[in-house]
Order: structure tokens, then sequence, then C-alpha cells
């Protein structure tokens, strides 16, 4: 038994374990990213930035609490980057208007895919070719989702949290998660048929 | 639960996984190093949270010497504050102002004021003898 008065000791993670934590998250996290700021050298750079910030700052918790942690702190990366990119364009704004904007701003990134006639699998070669096919269509319209739609589908369906948590790192209710799994798998639903794709 | 909506988001799971299984290597690496970089930083005991603990322990033996703690507050805040009136005192009390006759003196310029201080005068007398 403690003493009273004593800090309560807690197992902290080991460098190991953070190794293999970080090992596990790291490409999930890219994708997260990468689906958020569309840029890979933009999503490698707040992965990075993530993980270091729960290495210095959060070394000493808990293996069990380093998940949810590190959710909270990619998500505030990702909208750390936003903010930044904000301020930026806040001054290359008026400079770009006077150049003239993108021409192939409207087109829909979508609209450029194509996808297989035939999405079953049935020899190695073309199941891996309609595969990749199938999952570039799906990252394109995660993509196009509303940001809070795509958070939420994405922590509770792949990050496996539950709604609790994941209406913690949203810093909304576990109501609003709800909704917006529930708008975001209904948006993808109807995007798939659109393209005729059946998962 | 088997809701329609979960359906189809197992289905897309699987997909996002293959995806990531399948990352380019470039971007593999890119990740790893970023990790390795992440892991340099590593320390058992992290400096934020040592400095927590300082500050836990403060207060910890503040409320345990309650009786200490109104008496320790006095102390230091009568220490500030005697430093406070020390630098205040230095750089705005009359040592400068005594330096600045001097030179008045030196110079030629004492203002007319000086000359009708009493107590000039009597300084002035002495000073002369």
């Amino acid at each position: 038994m403690q003493p009273p008065g004593s800090t309560k000791a807690r197992p902290l993670a080991t460098h190991k374990e953070l190794s293999d934590f970080l090992a596990e998250v790291e490409r999930r996290a890219y994708k997260q990213a990468l689906f958020a700021v569309r840029d890979n050298h933009a999503a490698l750079d707040v992965v990075q930035d993530a993980m270091l910030k729960l290495t210095e700052k959060y070394s000493a918790r808990p293996p069990t609490e380093l998940p949810l942690l590190f959710q909270r702190i990619l998500q505030n990366t990702i909208r750390d980057h936003f903010r930044r990119q904000k301020v930026r364009s806040m001054w290359t704004m008026p400079v770009s208007s006077l150049l003239g904007g993108d021409p192939e701003g409207d087109a829909d990134p979508l609209e450029t895919l194509e996808v297989a006639d035939d999405s079953k699998f049935s020899e190695p070669p073309a199941e891996q070719a309609a595969r990749a096919q199938v999952l570039a269509f799906i990252e394109k319209a995660l993509e196009k989702l509303p940001a809070r739609q795509r958070q939420a589908f994405l922590l509770r369906y792949w990050e496996e949290l539950d709604v609790t948590a994941a209406a913690k790192i949203m810093g909304c209710s576990e109501g609003s998660v709800k909704t917006h799994c529930s708008r975001a798998s209904h948006a993808l639903a109807v995007m798939l048929t659109k393209q005729g794709i059946k998962l | 639960m088997n809701h329609p909506e979960h359906e189809l988001a197992k289905k897309l799971v699987q997909y996002l996984d293959y995806g990531v299984d399948h990352l380019e290597p470039g971007v593999r690496e890119q990740l790893a190093a970023a990790r390795r970089t992440a892991l340099s930083h590593y320390r058992e005991k992290p400096a934020s949270v040592l400095g927590l603990a300082w500050a836990g322990q403060a207060a910890h033996w503040l409320t345990e010497h309650r009786h200490y703690s109104a008496r320790l507050l006095i102390a230091a805040t009568a220490l500030v504050l005697a430093t406070a009136g020390v630098v205040y005192w230095q750089n705005t009390g009359p040592a400068n102002g005594l330096g600045d006759i001097d030179l008045y003196l030196l110079t030629d310029e004492l203002p007319v004021n000086a000359y009708l201080d009493k107590g000039f005068d009597s300084w002035l007398k002495r000073s002369s003898r």
C-alpha cells in the first residue's frame, strides 16, 4: 500500500512501446493527413510534427493513453496547418487574383477517375488493378467529404475509436459524432453508386 | 450490430487498409525517418512533466504547511516590494538630482528657481567658507 500523499505510480510508455505504437499508426495517420491537406509533403510534415509532439510532451503517459492522445495531437496539427495556410493565403490571394486564377480549379477530381466496368476480381493482377482503382476512388471521395464528416468517419471506423473518444478528439457531442458518421457514410454510398461501384 | 452504414464502413475500411499496406516505398521510408527523428527526442521523464511535478510538490507543501504559507507570502511580497523600491530609488532618486545641479553649476546654467531657494543660498555661503 502506498503512503498517503504520494503520487500513484503509473506504467509509463517505454521507448520500444512508443516506437511500436508510432510504427503501427504512422501510415494511417499519413493517409488521414493526406485526405485533409491533399498534399504529400504537407501530410508528411503534419505526421512528423504530431509524432514529435507526442514523444516530447507525452511520453510519460501510459501506453494505453497513446492512441487517444496521438489522434488528438494529429487533428490539432492538421487544424494548425489550415490556420497557417489561411494566414499565408491572406497575403498571396491578392497577388494570385491579379495574375488570374487556376482554370482547372472548379474541375471535379472524381470525374477524372476511370472506374473499371467489371469490379469483380477474377485473377490476381486484374484484381489488384481493380482494387487499386476502387481505392483511388474511395480516397478521392473521402477528400471530397466535409472535414468534420471525414474526421468522424475515420476516427470511428478506421481508428476504431468509440463515440465518446471520437467526441473528445473532435471537441463536440457524441450526438454530433453519430450525425457526422451517418452523413459521411450516406455521402460515400451516393458517390460510389453514382460511379457504378458496388463493394 | 449489422446496420447497413456499418457494413459499408467496414468494406471501405478494408480498402483503406489495403491502401496503407501498399503505400509507396518512398513514403514509407519518409515516415520511418520521421518516426526515428521523433523518437530521438524521447526522454524517460519529459521536461514539462518535471516542471509540473515541481509545481505539484510546491503546491502540496503549501497546503500541508498552511500556517506557514501566509507568513511566507507576506515575506515574499515584502522582498519583492523592497527590491522594486531600491530599483526605483536608483533610477529616480535625489542622487540624480544632485548630479544635475552639480552639472548646472559647472556650466553656469543654474535655473533661476535655484537662486530663489533659501536653502541654496545658505548652502552656497557654507560651501564658499
